[in-house]
């Protein structure tokens, strides 16, 4: 039966995220591969989600002080001029969020430009809209935007521009210039953009994240998907949101009803005790995540990894295999899982369109730096012992098979 | 009038959840939405075509790229999505201090066990991505009382997926597994999810209506209307709105369609725990059925944690691996501390469901005399917590006018139900209520509708 399934789902794979994660479990691996925390989530929204529950507050609901609170920390944070009342639409994670907003604008045959390398699940959701995914390739090893390049992928047909910033797996910031490149394109082609920005809390040095809507010309064409998952801890909650004009966010919301009808109760409570957090809150998650950050980086280069640009925010860092490195990042990965017990991504799940196998598609690893201390410290020292004596060949790719027999797994 | 809110000055009736508005009446929100509303619910709701509505104010001029300033082309699927009926319900009911029998979700709580399961789960960390089919020990739950329930044994990981509330489970089947131009069978009235989503996928619906006063399946129309064009055939029991349980009879004449015709089916069943007059029977159990069945159930509404929303679809896996891939791209994951109380709920002993059907039984009785003695001509109804009326001994011309009246004048709320209907027409004699509600609320509600409602 299965010519029953939809043309829309049949196209679309299983995440090679997730599959590489099975084996990951499988073999116990040290998980550097997906994106979530494993340390525990702040104390005091957990106890609110847990006062919450026992206060009774289970049943569907919008809590309209999470659109209160985020309108307020949009004009501050941002500039922004926002109405809580009717500007936001508050989902199942930026997941749901994003997917609503793709319905909501996207019509068939909609052309939509994504940054390439991007996150694998915006493609799908623009397929199972009918929309037609189109990707502009950022220019490696800094991953910078080339305007003229960008320009030539417009059409008549382009409907939409999604920017995730900071953005994953290359843990780029977008800088103001490239926000004023995409924000010209947009007026001048009278297109929408979708913003992905539930790393916004975590930025590194002196990046800053600033909001495309608050570019000029922005706010009316621009909707913004965020969520607490990221900046919170609390990835398993699903509580995000979009913002964008009234009428724009009239029709997303029309589309959220009808997917999952409301976000969960109790969680959308504990939502105004994390939005309210003290700015204590948030300079600490950042100078956590920098030591992070600089612990992973110098681990990679020790290990002989190239780190040829430095994260900028978000938790992932896009490590480039060296040329002399006789592999690519499917056997490196599968190797390091295997015979390491730490799991890392395969860059070439990010990278779209075709490519010889030479190409540096298949030169990246995305490791995911947003894991406790314990995790951290362990992943470095099986990753040293693996660096150290014969091990080395093998990561490197020369006369790996030998290698394989010859050293025992750790 | 169409209520998408375009343009945005006329009352967006703001973000509630579209379908059930909990009352909230002394929040300032609410306050400042009454304001809100008062301009334009009255002439909204006096006009309301919702479904047959062929104004499609979404749909925005050809030339708007070449010369406006605004990109409001917002997508043309949206010609289904309204506003729903209940958000403006739920308004005027603030507005005039009604006691809400519309929105279908209780005003009392959950069980404390299930409530402390997930403050557990939640201290012991349990709070990043779920597997996104499903926590295991939820999947082994689910795949233990569906074989309790239905005598059918399926396997956790393989046919068995988590979704965010049965609407979802919705969403993902019909996205993963409808194609432009399929057809599919629905029956009227329905929950308002159904054909807006079948919208969304560019299907082909038809609707066989279920008549007052028993909501019979019409069965030769509906072999009419099956074909081998028919994609899929949907069905809700126990049924909301009008309390209808289909009868084996049914079920198997539906089910030979289904055969003969190579056609899927997908059965809602999210009241199954509140059958009241007779068994409720899944169509996944009826020999050759199971192979082309998706069943769709809840914690919602079983458990009256209806916010925490987390639902499930069960179906063979070369039809669960469809619906996880629209689910995987709709939502990710479902909320993780939830699914691991929802195991806990799941595995509840009998002695919990038929609490459960004692206390709404005598809950229903209260609302069904009620009715009946305030005049209403009231249809019979076997399963879920809503009840079906009929409301013209009170010589009102539709539903939505009545309802209006209901609660300016009485002060109670009910839905009306001509907007479950493809041709809302067939649909304006009807009012639903529901009696999810404690004692006290109920038998204040019949009281003000025997003492205030007035026969014609």
């Amino acid at each position: 039966m299965e010519r029953r399934l939809s043309a829309a789902s049949r196209r679309s794979a299983p995440s090679p995220i997730q599959q590489l994660s099975h084996l990951a479990q499988r073999v116990g691996a040290v998980n550097l591969a997906e994106g979530f925390p494993d340390f525990p989530a702040p104390p005091h929204v957990k106890a609110a989600a847990s006062a919450a529950i026992a206060a009774d507050l289970n049943q569907y609901s919008h809590v309209q002080g999470i659109c209160d609170i985020l309108a307020e920390t949009a004009k501050r944070d941002h500039g922004l001029d926002v109405d809580p009342l009717t500007d936001y639409v508050i989902c199942c994670g930026q997941s749901e969020a994003f997917a609503a907003a793709i319905f909501a604008i996207i019509d068939q045959g909609d052309e939509v430009l994504l940054f390439d390398p991007a996150y694998e699940t915006y493609e799908t959701c623009i397929q199972l809209a009918r929309g037609v995914p189109v990707y502009v390739p950022l220019d490696p090893p800094s991953w910078t935007l080339n305007e003229d390049k960008f320009l030539k992928y417009f059409t008549s047909r382009t409907k939409a521009v999604i920017l995730n910033s900071p953005h994953n797996p290359t843990g780029k910031v977008f800088s103001k210039e490239e926000l004023l490149i995409i924000s010209r394109a947009c007026e001048k082609m009278d297109c929408f953009a979708i913003t992905d920005e539930v790393y916004e809390y975590i930025t590194y040095d002196e990046n800053k994240h600033i909001s495309l809507a608050s570019l000029p010309g922005m706010q009316e064409r621009t909707i913004i998907t965020s969520s607490l998952s990221k900046t919170y801890s609390v990835t398993g909650w699903r509580i995000g949101w979009a913002c964008a004009p009234a009428s724009i966010a009239s029709a997303i919301r029309n589309i959220h009803v009808k997917l999952t009808d409301s976000a969960p109760a109790p969680f959308q409570e504990a939502a105004l005790t994390a939005l309210t957090s003290t700015p204590d809150f948030y300079s600490s998650l950042k100078k956590d995540y920098v030591v992070r950050r600089d612990f992973i980086l110098k681990l990679l280069e020790d290990l002989g990894l190239r780190i040829s640009f430095k994260p900028q925010g978000s938790v992932f860092v896009f490590a480039e295999l060296p040329r002399s490195w006789e592999l690519s990042d499917i056997d490196f990965v599968t190797n390091l899982i295997n015979s390491a017990g730490v799991a890392a991504v395969p860059g070439r799940g990010f990278f779209h369109g075709d490519c010889d196998s030479e190409s540096y598609h298949h030169r990246y690893i995305r490791f995911a730096f947003c894991k406790g201390d314990d995790t951290l410290m362990t992943a470095a020292l099986r990753m040293r012992k693996l660096a150290d004596g014969t091990g080395r060949k093998w990561l490197t790719g020369s006369g790996r098979q030998e290698d394989q027999t010859a050293s025992a797994s750790p | 009038m169409n209520l998408a809110a375009f343009p945005a000055s006329i009352g967006t009736p703001a973000a509630f959840p579209g379908h059930e508005m909990p009352l909230n009446p002394s929040s300032a929100f609410s306050r400042s939405a009454s304001a809100l509303l008062r301009r334009s619910l009255r002439a909204s709701l006096r006009s309301i075509s919702p479904m047959a509505s062929a104004a499609a104010p979404t749909s925005a001029p050809a030339a708007a790229k070449a010369t406006e300033q605004r990109p409001v082309q917002v997508a043309k699927r949206l010609e289904k999505f309204k506003t729903t009926i209940f958000t403006q319900m739920s308004m005027l009911a603030i507005k005039h201090g009604a006691i809400n029998l519309g929105q279908g979700f209780p005003n009392f709580d959950g069980p404390d066990f299930v409530k402390e399961a997930a403050i557990q789960a939640i201290n012991a960390g349990k709070n990043q991505y779920a597997r996104g089919f499903g926590v295991p020990e939820l999947n082994s739950a689910i795949a233990e009382r569906f074989l309790k329930d239905s005598g059918l044994q399926v396997d956790p990981d393989k046919e068995v997926t988590v979704t965010s509330g049965c609407t979802e489970a919705i969403a993902a089947t019909i996205l993963g597994l409808i194609n432009p131009g399929d057809e599919v069978i629905l029956f009227a009235p329905f929950y308002d999810s159904y054909e807006a989503t079948l919208s969304m996928a560019g299907a082909n619906v038809k609707a066989i209506t279920l008549r007052a006063p028993d909501f019979a399946v019409p069965l030769e129309e509906l072999k009419a209307a099956v074909s081998k064009n028919t994609k899929a055939i949907m069905i809700n029991t126990p049924h909301n709105p009008t309390g209808k349980m289909f009868t084996r009879e049914e079920l198997e004449f539906i089910a030979t369609l289904c055969k003969e015709n190579d056609v899927l089916l997908f059965s809602d069943e999210v009241y199954d725990k509140l059958a009241f007059e007779a068994d409720h029977i899944s169509m996944a159990s009826l020999p050759g059925m199971y192979e082309r069945t998706v069943t769709m159930n809840s914690l919602g509404k079983t458990f009256s944690l209806t916010g925490w929303k987390i639902g499930w679809a069960i179906a063979p896996p070369h039809l669960t691996w469809g619906l996880r891939q629209a689910h995987s791209f709709l939502t990710f994951a479902t909320c993780t501390p939830m699914q691991a109380a929802a195991a806990a709920a799941l595995r509840a002993p009998d002695s919990y469901y038929e609490e459960l059907r004692r206390d709404y039984s005598a809950k229903k009785a209260i609302l069904l005399e009620g009715l009946k003695s305030a005049g209403f001509i009231v249809h019979p109804s076997s399963g879920t917590y809503f009840i079906m009326v009929d409301h013209t001994p009170f010589g009102f011309d539709n539903d939505i006018e009545f309802c209006e009246y209901l609660i300016r004048e009485v002060g109670v709320v009910a839905i009306p139900p001509s907007v479950f209907y493809l041709n809302p027409e067939e649909g304006k004699n009807l009012v639903r209520f529901t009696f999810c509600k404690d004692e006290d609320t109920l038998r204040a509600a019949v009281e003000r509708m025997k003492t205030k409602l007035r026969k014609k």
